[in-house]
């Protein structure tokens, strides 16, 4: 996927990846990813969880935004069921 | 929907999708992978130029979504399916399935949003926080091995590539299986 991602960002525009094998993803080198170690078919969390899912898209593209060095890959440590999930504040996007 | 899996797959998958099994399948995978994009190794690295609420978003997979409607990926090479399916922007979701057999997607079958987000995207259109979307968006397979991966990187990549160009998109997401 990494390798997409490269591919795309060539042409010159941005991409941002969720990664769930972190070592795969800094070997292969994504521009950017988020990374969380959740289970394999779950890269934006649990089915029927859009808080939770929602989360990790704001997460991403405030890395998407605010990334200022290639290969950045950012690690917010959720703890899949155990976190809880809040509507993210998207006005810090701008 | 209607893959054929050896219990001996389903009980891997089980053991894949713990996450620390996962993490070590990626170290080693890492270490086949070093290098994989070929002569260029230097990172390419864009910026978004513009406001989200300005830019318009594709949705990429490799989590194996594609439409109905359309072949299902191949399976039975050994070296992945390197081809990719178009996802409208529009498409109802009831024509949207998922061929994979290296991953359980039984949680994804029941929502989407689980690895491809279309629906959370379409609400952040409507509430303007991203500006738009791409017609059409896109569903690879991963697990893409020897050969296929320099087809992949040389080949396909560049030319979905050039359809975002072509389409208009300011930025990508991402998302593995």
């Amino acid at each position: 996927m990494g390798l997409i991602a490269r591919a795309i960002e060539r042409v010159g525009i941005p991409t941002v990846s969720i990664s769930l094998a972190r070592d795969l993803t800094a070997a292969v080198g994504a521009p950017r990813a988020v990374f969380v170690k959740w289970p394999l078919g779950h890269p934006l969390g649990e089915p029927h969880a859009p808080l939770q899912q929602r989360t990790m898209i704001f997460r991403a593209l405030h890395l998407l935004v605010n990334a200022d060095v290639p290969g950045v890959i950012d690690e917010p440590g959720y703890r899949w069921r155990r976190d809880s999930y809040e509507e993210p504040d998207w006005s810090r996007l701008e | 929907m209607h893959e054929t899996i050896s219990w001996l797959q389903k009980l891997s998958n089980r053991i894949y999708a713990i996450p620390a099994v996962a993490q070590w399948w990626a170290r080693r995978a890492a270490q086949r992978s070093a290098a994989l994009d070929g002569e260029d190794n230097a990172m390419p690295f864009a910026r978004l130029h513009k406001p989200l609420s300005a830019a318009r978003g594709v949705l990429i997979t490799t989590g194996g979504v594609h439409l109905t409607e359309q072949a299902p990926f191949d399976m039975e090479t050994p070296q992945g399916d390197p081809a990719y399916r178009e996802i409208p922007v529009n498409v109802a979701p009831e024509h949207i399935t998922i061929t994979h057999n290296y991953y359980d997607h039984r949680d994804a079958d029941a929502d989407l949003n689980v690895i491809f987000p279309l629906a959370h995207f379409q609400e952040l259109v409507q509430q303007k926080i991203i500006g738009s979307l791409a017609p059409r968006h896109y569903g690879f397979m991963g697990h893409i091995d020897g050969e296929l991966v320099t087809t992949l990187t040389q080949r396909i990549a560049p030319e979905v590539a050039a359809k975002l160009r072509a389409d208009g998109v300011d930025f990508a997401l991402l998302t593995p299986a």
